[in-house]
């Protein structure tokens, strides 16, 4: 790692320091595409960010999806029957 | 960094006192009214357990106040997060067109490399990456810098799963209840 870093601090440019290199590999641990990979596979900068952005899109996509099964649920159910009570106890 | 249970505990509990204020109107109204009802007080469950100490969380919380202002302000009544529902954002935002516009000028005048411009495409698609990732997270257009940006979309991260794994918990157990 730091014969990287020392090769490219010599190059105009330099696109992570310390701190970014340990929030991106923070990142790539909570990331389930790239946890699952080969520790000796390297993964680049753009890939994680763009990684977690599909991640982000997914898990919102989830909670959307999430929202809609329940509210559908609640929909279905007879205001007096068992399982109303079965819900209403668990949400409210 | 991981969802604990704890976060899980607390998510429900806002989550359900959201719902409860939702309530008496819950028999009259369309499923995708009910269903706008269960995902913004989600959000705002999900937002207040960081108790206003990430941009993200205020961002959002200010994002759904301008939805549902009253169930916003009934979820978080009393607590000190109230006060964020009209506080303004600051704003920090780089006026891209003038960076865009001198950088351009800069370029024309240096001869480059081969190397420096690979290293120069390869910046360039993570700066757009980047971006891509301060449309995804709340108040993200707010972060000044990318430091900032990825603590805060970690943060965010883990607050998510933990908004996911309860909500699924609970209509897994709804819908095999129902089925019984």
């Amino acid at each position: 790692m730091s014969n990287r870093r020392s090769r490219q601090s010599s190059s105009a440019l330099r696109i992570s320091d310390d701190q970014m290199i340990d929030l991106v590999s923070q990142l790539c641990q909570l990331l389930p595409e790239i946890r699952e990979r080969r520790r000796s596979d390297k993964v680049s900068a753009s890939k994680v960010l763009q990684e977690t952005c599909n991640y982000i899109r997914k898990l919102h996509r989830e909670v959307d999806n999430l929202s809609e099964r329940l509210s559908q649920l609640l929909d279905s159910v007879d205001e007096d029957s068992h399982e109303a009570s079965v819900i209403r106890s668990l949400l409210m | 960094m991981q969802p604990t249970s704890s976060m899980n505990k607390e998510f429900l509990k806002k989550w359900q006192m959201g719902l409860q204020i939702f309530r008496p109107s819950i028999d009259n109204t369309s499923v995708s009214e009910r269903k706008r009802a269960i995902k913004l007080s989600a959000d705002v469950a999900m937002a207040s357990l960081r108790k206003g100490t990430t941009c993200w969380s205020r961002a959002l919380i200010q994002k759904t106040a301008s939805e549902d202002n009253f169930l916003v302000r009934q979820m978080l009544s009393g607590i000190k997060e109230e006060t964020l529902i009209n506080k303004k954002l600051p704003k920090v935002m780089c006026h891209r067109k003038i960076v865009r516009r001198s950088k351009k000028i800069l370029m024309r005048r240096k001869s480059r490399s081969a190397m420096e411009e690979v290293a120069a495409k390869a910046k360039k698609l993570v700066k757009r990456k980047t971006q891509g990732l301060r449309n995804a997270v709340p108040g993200g257009e707010f972060m000044s810098n990318n430091v900032l940006l990825i603590q805060e979309t970690l943060d965010y991260i883990v607050s998510l799963q933990t908004q996911v794994n309860v909500m699924r918990s609970i209509v897994d157990a709804a819908a095999a209840g129902i089925e019984r």
